[in-house]
């Protein structure tokens, strides 16, 4: 069996729009993969379907798909994304009604389950258990040309593709693993090419970084490259940086397989061209990780700037001036550099100082707290400025993991006929 | 001989809910010191290093996780960014940057490796 190609088009919500088109473009590709949400993001999702329960996906997905699914469907590229978020079967219905407004009739295919806050986690906005790849990768055998999904892991999105095409059981752990880390380097788009990488001065730079690719092969060892003609690089430092960070010591957890991330060997084969084998996987952990997101309270924060002389005086009476507002629980106040004597331009002569308030309720981060440092204005420090005007706070959430039970997650695939197909 | 730390590591750094996350490894420029640099950085990132090379993470618990098979570390300074991304206050939220402020501290470096 041919190496399968897959491609990633972005590695967080917001990530460059045109990516879709440019990968589908710039060469072949078997898969095109993109991956939507970090923890953060579930949560930003999950208060947009407070406001409509319509929502709770990745709406830039749909500008995308719209823009583009005449060309994969063209091409024979499979697109496979989580970008479902929090309502994947609402994606995919937005998803049909596009495509059939365009004249177009891909089979969409959706994978859930993931969604465990009926399961008991008091206060939570979103908990979702982390699944695996094999979701998608029975939705592809079920011939979908595009999946969505809600929480699987990010590397899943390439594990599922591999699987599928493979054929692997859901026990051969090393090309699993090796899967893992292919999707492990790619799911987070230019970092693997070039990409906030601190080796960035020997990187082709005069273009656009090019999202990267990865040719996995039977055995689950993979090439990581990029399209030709595109920016960036891709070399064993670029990759290396994307496999160095986000892990949590040397054997990586998820729902398919344990990696163990001491067994991976990295090469330069060819320009751009990076060789990843070796890897070593042994039975996943019994219990799925769940990202729970609760709503935390309300924040705001404030920035005042100061310049020139008694920079630390000056810090210090607008703190006092401002202190019997700041009545909200959590205060923190944070002074930037002091600024160098003498400085020629006036950016240099100055530096910020910053005050973060937040609180359960959003009554003392608000107007009380914004407009006792607006009235300041006239009537405070020398040369008092502000680098905006503090807003009405906004709602932050705070993430915890927790742990559950396969048997208490029932990862479930939603094929285009109607079927329904539940995994393991 | 002090000298950047960054002057042949490479960093990348992130958030994973309330901890940092940073990577640590040796560049391949081709220099012949490569296997002599990559035994110094895997000797001498200890958690009471990280604690003085980043004092904002002298009183958290770090671990250092050596990967010799990629020339690196990764460590994981619990609590630096509170309790995660959107809660916290610190300057860096999700620990974007840690990694270049690491390679921008000074250090004793045998001269031998520069």
């Amino acid at each position: 069996m041919a190496d399968i190609r897959i491609g990633n088009c972005s590695g967080f919500y917001g990530d460059r729009l045109s990516a879709m088109r440019e990968m589908l473009e710039g060469g072949p590709l078997d898969v095109l993969t993109g991956d939507y949400l970090a923890e953060l993001t579930m949560l930003i999702l999950g208060r947009d379907q407070l406001k409509d329960p319509s929502l709770g996906y990745a709406r830039t997905y749909v500008r995308q798909v719209e823009d583009c699914l005449g060309l994969a469907l063209e091409r024979g590229v499979k697109l496979v994304s989580n970008a479902g978020g929090l309502n994947p079967a609402g994606l995919a219905a937005r998803l049909a009604e596009v495509a059939t407004g365009m004249g177009l009739s891909p089979s969409i295919a959706y994978v859930d389950g993931d969604d465990v806050r009926s399961q008991g986690y008091p206060g939570a906005l979103t908990a979702n258990a982390y699944l695996g790849g094999f979701g998608i990768a029975a939705a592809l055998a079920g011939g979908a040309d595009v999946v969505v999904t809600g929480r699987v892991t990010d590397a899943s999105l390439v594990v599922g593709p591999a699987a599928w095409w493979h054929g692997w059981q859901p026990t051969a752990y090393d090309a699993l693993a090796g899967s893992v880390v292919a999707g492990h380097v790619i799911e987070c788009g230019c970092q693997a090419t070039g990409g906030n990488f601190s080796g960035f001065a020997d990187v082709e730079r005069s273009r656009p970084l090019g999202f990267p690719v990865a040719e996995v092969a039977v055995d689950g060892s993979s090439v990581i490259t990029k399209h030709p003609g595109t920016g960036g690089a891709v070399t064993v430092d670029t990759v290396t940086a994307q496999l160095l960070y986000e892990v949590q010591g040397t054997r990586y957890l998820g729902p398919d397989v344990t990696t163990d991330l001491t067994s991976i060997r990295l090469a330069a084969v060819g320009p751009d061209r990076v060789g990843v084998t070796g890897v070593r996987g042994f039975a996943p952990p019994e219990r799925l990780k769940v990202c729970v997101n609760e709503l935390g309270g309300h924040r705001s924060s404030v920035e005042f700037v100061l310049t020139g002389l008694d920079i630390e005086d000056k810090a210090a009476w607008v703190r006092e001036q401002l202190s019997p507002a700041l009545t909200a629980s959590s205060v923190t106040w944070s002074l930037g550099p002091l600024p160098a004597a003498d400085a020629d331009t006036e950016e240099g002569a100055s530096t910020l100082l910053r005050c973060t308030v937040q609180d359960a309720l959003p009554d003392a981060v608000g107007r009380a707290f914004s407009a006792a440092a607006v009235e300041l204005a006239l009537a405070s420090y020398p040369g008092f400025t502000m680098t905006a005007p503090p807003g009405s706070g906004t709602p932050f959430g705070v993430y915890r993991a927790e742990y559950v039970d396969r048997s208490a997650v029932t990862h479930t695939v939603h094929h285009a006929d109607g079927r329904t197909e539940v995994v393991r | 001989m002090i000298a950047p730390f960054g002057t042949f590591v490479h960093a990348r750094s992130g958030d994973k809910g309330g901890d940092a996350n940073l990577g640590l490894w040796v560049r391949h420029d081709g220099s012949p010191s490569y296997d002599a640099r990559v035994a110094w950085l895997l000797a001498t990132v200890t958690p009471d290093f990280v604690r003085g090379l980043l004092p904002e993470t002298r009183d958290l618990e770090v671990e250092v996780h050596a990967l010799p098979n990629l020339a690196g570390v990764n460590v994981v300074v619990h609590g630096l960014l509170g309790r995660g991304v959107a809660a916290s206050t610190r300057f860096d939220p999700q620990a974007k940057a840690l990694g270049e402020w690491a390679r921008s501290r000074h250090v004793d470096i045998p001269e031998v490796l520069l």
